[in-house]
């Protein structure tokens, strides 16, 4: 018998234009893995590797001990039969993993049933059991469209671990969560280990990859460029990449040089705005205003409002009360950065057209673009292509280059990078910052990270139901900012 | 996912066809080029009868044989694939053209023009189809004109709720709001970022629909409420060659077959169904 | 890839449901209803129009059509037209004929001088009869064949039924019915080409309907099928460790017949238009033939009675789908 639970030889995955280096672990009970890395780093096809379940067109080849069997890992289906009983697979968006026309308590009672084998009514009991101890108890009768992506993924939690497998794999469990629900979840991942199992995280967040703790694999497009344990890995990182990845971390980041003092107007002010959505009251009496040049940062829990505010200051949506006053003689100075960059443009057409759209629209200065694509480091070659056809980050450099030829006096940026790489991340909103000091040009950045807005911002406004019902006024300058 | 970053999506503004609707144009063309190439290549009149030359064999002179009348079959089937292509074209027109505008007019602008629209639409979606072209078609007994404004009225339903429907969801999209505040117009939005969308789906209805005006025609005439005889149209041939089938088999696939690649060439050119 | 294709999918399918979710199931029941009485005024209205519309001797050719060339004379011209209200202005003669179809009073036919009423009740029990057969045939050829064919997407069995469904569907059913007939009882003698009587007269007309409706239901089955095979919640399914059949018994074949019977309500279209088309190609009593020969007749009651009972026919058969998929997605339920 092999002192390990979860061991893999040189295992290699090949084919579409993938290629993933030998990679090997040796995992003993009560240990934990990370791999870190950004998209299209393979780290998920890895796991799948481990799972056997591989695109089509994808082929890994290597040895596999699980448990102290020895697998071909070539053999895609001479796992099945370990799933749910010793693999456990925890899936990327839980919403979507859940059957929509199912009950949450059902999902995890047939797991109880049909893996661990327990009969109707014990499988129940314990189901309800599993719920209630996940703090879940009232989401069991809920189908999983009106359950929150944290309540889903404790649900997914509880479905695939019912068939008390020891090794767990956890493929970006915390995708699209914020940050409290973020914890909590990483909280809830630590139990395998404590209780004997083996997890195997993969992740892009270092912050998550640090909590978990155990030993860190960095990846990056399918090569293992550093691993050893996280706290000598995440705080010493040897390889060039991995410094870079853990400078692009938000609380690394260098502060903004100060704004100092302006006497310039504020390009927009908004006095005791009030909203209400879905009869559910978002703030009341919020006041702020934004400055030429000044960045200001919005945080708080998915749902509490960050978006609409933006947008009732561009005037996009209605306020309920109070007044919005913004700097006259800019009808088109107030721009707004969308979370998603390609849905942010007609598919259908090349950027240059687009580009070409708006200068003749406003008959602007064709001079201007080519410096300033330089700046923002687009390549010309990059208008022959739709907006499809090029990164996430390019295209959204390409956005704020559209917004600033407008010379905009105001520009809400609704989580600009939140669907990005870090390492693009940092890039895109350090430029975000300089130009738009440069040009004088107010901004509204909302992120759900707050150490993001900590490190980017001039000041920052808290949204959340406690601050605004219980202060009122939720705007308050940054500690150290003025 | 993890493997590829881009996500290539070159599609035009007219949707590049694939394999299946290649062979659907083509067989539709060589049907157009048999509709219109043989009354310029052959002097035949499709109504003239040979009461001595009935049911015969295909020959040189008549490539089909003639029918029960001994008339030219295919002087006949030539002209009544003009007249269901014919009948397909303009019903499917003015079917199309109020449909998409309005159902964008509807999707766009939302209230009560939206509501009421909508309301109109499924007063006429309350009855199947044929059931509606069936009871105009009574009031004017085998008229040409009778069955067009029966068939446009069933057809423009579909253009109107797939347009709507896709035109509330890509008002409310981002990239409409985005080049709203690049300070763009309603006729820009509409080439840039809605007909790109609406286009292939739109083809797609009226392809479908093209092939279900064909197909209603041809089932009013096989059950004699349709077109009245002597004009050649597909269903009409159907029935009246029925009682000859023993004697003239081939005289009676004929109709058929040609109903079946109009309507296969059709159904090919859609591609998927977008409801 | 595939995770995305199959998010878009059922989000194409919750987007449609949305749109019933405000409504619920008393709202869905009152929206039915109201779409039978539309239905009733439109057949109503087009009947008005086509009595005014009967050229000036309808009356006599009508009666001449009722009693006999011999027998007909002015007072019996007279009768017809006072039946059909002939008589009077147009605007009141309208809520007359109206007033007349919310009580139920469709009058005597023209043709036979027998009361609507009772030749209709007669003809739908011919007309349900057949319908039922076809759509059970259907349910049986269609959606099986369309879950084994989603099962594997491109596989063999998948291009096959593909390929015969393309087939069918470029076949008007009365084409279908010609070559059945052609094949079955003239060719080889097995079966009745027309008539009624027997059960083996219900069975080449049943057919015909029911190929034209499978041709569509195993495409729309195969495409659910396949949208659920490669949905998130499939896969998490299986690797949960649910094995193949349990997870195709307890999360596939739900999830993938909500569409099927979702889509049954636009195949009822295709039903009722090939009900008119069928019973007459196969000479079958029901309500479909008796529309058409009501319409060679000019016989205005029987028109309107025939098509406002299939009018009527089709909203019961929709309420019917509304209500399967009720039970069937418990997201409407708990709207």
């Amino acid at each position: 018998m092999s002192a390990y639970l979860l061991q893999a030889e040189d295992v290699t995955i090949q084919g579409e234009g993938v290629t993933i280096a030998p990679f090997s672990c040796a995992l003993k009970a009560g240990s934990r893995l990370t791999l870190l890395g950004e998209t299209g780093s393979g780290k998920s096809l890895l796991a799948q590797a481990i799972m056997g379940t591989l695109p089509r067109g994808l082929s890994a080849r290597g040895r596999l001990v699980i448990d102290g069997e020895t697998f071909d890992a070539a053999d895609d289906k001479s796992r099945r039969a370990l799933w749910g009983r010793r693999l456990a697979l925890l899936p990327q968006e839980p919403w979507h993993a859940l059957d929509p026309t199912m009950r949450a308590v059902a999902q995890v009672a047939e797991s109880h049933r049909h893996v661990a084998g327990r009969d109707r009514r014990a499988a129940l009991q314990a189901a309800w059991a599993d719920l209630t101890e996940l703090g879940l108890a009232e989401a069991g009768g809920k189908l999983p469209g009106e359950l929150s992506g944290g309540m889903a993924q404790w649900v997914a939690f509880a479905a695939a671990s019912a068939g008390g497998a020891p090794i767990v794999i956890a493929d970006e469990p915390t995708k699209g969560l914020d940050a409290p629900r973020r914890d909590a979840v990483v909280e809830l991942l630590a139990r395998t280990p404590e209780s004997g199992g083996v997890l195997l995280t993969i992740t892009h967040d270092i912050d998550v990859a640090r909590r978990l703790g155990g030993e860190v694999v960095i990846l990056r497009q399918g090569q293992v460029i550093e691993r050893g344990a996280a706290q000598q890995v995440l705080t010493y990182p040897q390889s060039e990449y991995g410094q870079e990845l853990l400078n692009a971390e938000p609380s690394r980041w260098p502060r903004p040089a100060p704004l100092g003092e302006t006497t310039q107007a504020p390009v927009v002010t908004a006095t005791d705005l009030a909203k209400t959505r879905g009869g559910r009251e978002l703030f009341r009496e919020l006041s702020l205003t934004v400055r030429p040049g000044e960045i200001v940062g919005v945080v708080g829990p998915s749902g509490c409002g960050k978006s609409t505010l933006g947008d009732m200051l561009l005037g996009v949506t209605r306020a309920d009360g109070g007044k919005i006053q913004r700097t006259s003689g800019h009808p088109l100075g107030f721009q707004k950065l969308y979370q998603d960059p390609p849905a942010a443009f007609s598919p259908h057409w090349q950027l240059s057209r687009l580009l070409d759209d708006l200068v003749r629209r406003h008959r602007l200065d064709r001079s201007a673009i080519p410096p300033l694509m330089a700046r923002l480091g687009l390549n010309e070659h990059l208008l022959e292509r739709r907006p499809g056809e090029i990164s996430g980050g390019e295209l959204q450099r390409f956005a704020i280059l559209r917004v600033l030829l407008l010379e905009p006096c105001f520009l809400f940026a609704d989580e600009p990078t939140s669907r990005l790489d870090p390492i693009t991340q940092r890039r895109t909103l350090a430029l975000l910052v300089e130009l738009a000091r440069e040009r004088h040009c107010g901004v509204m950045l909302v992120s759900h990270d707050p150490a993001l807005i900590e490190h980017t911002c001039d000041r920052r406004i808290v949204l959340g139901d406690e601050q605004v019902s219980a202060a009122g006024q939720a705007l308050y300058p940054a500690p150290e900012l003025v | 996912m993890n493997g590829s970053t881009l996500t290539p999506s070159r599609r035009l503004a007219l949707p590049t066809l694939n394999g299946r609707q290649r062979l659907g144009a083509t067989l539709l063309a060589l049907l157009l080029a048999f509709a219109w190439l043989v009354p310029w290549l052959f002097e035949a009149d499709p109504a003239r009868q040979q009461l001595t030359r009935i049911l015969q064999l295909p020959t040189l002179a008549e490539p089909l044989g003639t029918d029960h009348l001994g008339r030219s079959l295919l002087a006949r089937l030539a002209s009544a694939v003009r007249l269901s292509l014919g009948m397909a074209l303009l019903s499917v027109a003015s079917a199309a053209v109020p449909g998409v505008i309005l159902g964008v007019i509807a999707g766009w602008r939302g209230g009560w023009l939206d509501r009421v629209l909508g309301s109109m639409a499924d007063a006429f979606l309350a009855l199947p189809g044929l059931l509606l072209v069936l009871l105009l078609v009574a009031i004017a007994p085998g008229n040409f004109w009778a069955l067009y404004v029966g068939i446009s009225l069933v057809l423009w339903i579909e253009y109107f709720r797939v347009v709507r429907a896709r035109t509330r969801v890509l008002v409310a999209s981002p990239q409409l709001e985005a080049s709203r505040l690049l300070g763009f117009g309603p006729l820009y939005l509409f080439r840039r970022h809605l007909w790109p969308e609406l286009a292939p789906q739109v083809l797609t209805l009226a392809a479908f629909g093209a092939a279900s005006a064909i197909l209603a025609m041809a089932a009013l005439g096989f059950v004699s409420v349709g077109l009245r005889p002597p004009t050649a149209e597909l269903g009409l041939m159907m029935i009246e060659l029925l009682p000859y089938y023993h004697e003239a088999p081939w005289a009676m696939a004929q109709p058929i077959l040609v109903l079946f690649v109009l309507v296969l060439s059709l159904n090919l050119l859609a591609g998927r169904d977008p409801r | 890839m595939s995770e995305n294709q199959a998010a878009r999918a059922t989000s194409r399918w919750a987007s449609r449901w949305t749109s019933h979710r405000t409504t619920g199931l008393g709202g869905l029941l009152l929206q039915r209803l109201f779409q039978a009485g539309l239905v009733a005024w439109v057949v109503g209205t087009l009947t008005f129009v086509l009595t005014r519309s009967l050229p000036g001797d309808m009356a006599y050719r009508i009666a001449a059509g009722r009693y006999g060339h011999d027998m007909v004379n002015t007072t019996a011209a007279e009768a017809v037209r006072a039946e059909l209200a002939l008589d009077q202005p147009a605007l009141g003669a309208y809520f007359g004929w109206l007033w007349d179809l919310i009580q139920l009073d469709l009058g005597r036919s023209l043709v036979s001088g027998e009361p609507v009423v009772a030749e209709l009740w007669h003809q739908l029990g011919h007309s349900l009869g057949l319908a039922a057969l076809a759509v059970l045939l259907s349910l049986l050829l269609g959606p099986p064949l369309g879950l084994l064919a989603g099962l594997k997407p491109n596989g063999m069995l998948d291009r096959v039924s593909e390929v015969a469904a393309s087939v069918l569907r470029a076949l008007p059913p009365f084409a279908v019915g010609l070559i059945l007939i052609l094949i079955f009882s003239v060719t080889l003698g097995w079966l009745p080409a027309a008539g009624h009587g027997r059960s083996a007269h219900g069975v080449l007309p049943a057919l015909t309907l029911a190929l034209a409706l499978a041709a569509i239901s195993s495409r729309v089955a195969r495409n659910a099928m396949a949208d659920v095979s490669q949905s998130a919640y499939y896969a998490f399914s299986r690797t949960k460790g649910l094995g193949e059949r349990l997870s195709f018994l307890r999360h596939g074949l739900r999830n993938a017949a909500v569409p099927v019977v979702a889509y049954l309500g636009v195949q009822f279209v295709y039903l009722i238009e090939g009900v008119v088309v069928v019973e007459t190609l196969f000479a079958w009593p029901g309500i479909g033939h008796a529309l058409v020969h009501a319409i060679v007749a000019r016989d205005v009651p029987m028109i309107q009675g025939t098509a406002l009972v299939m009018g009527l026919m089709f909203v019961a058969l929709n309420t019917v789908v509304d209500l399967l998929c009720h039970w069937l997605d418990p997201r409407r339920r708990s709207a």
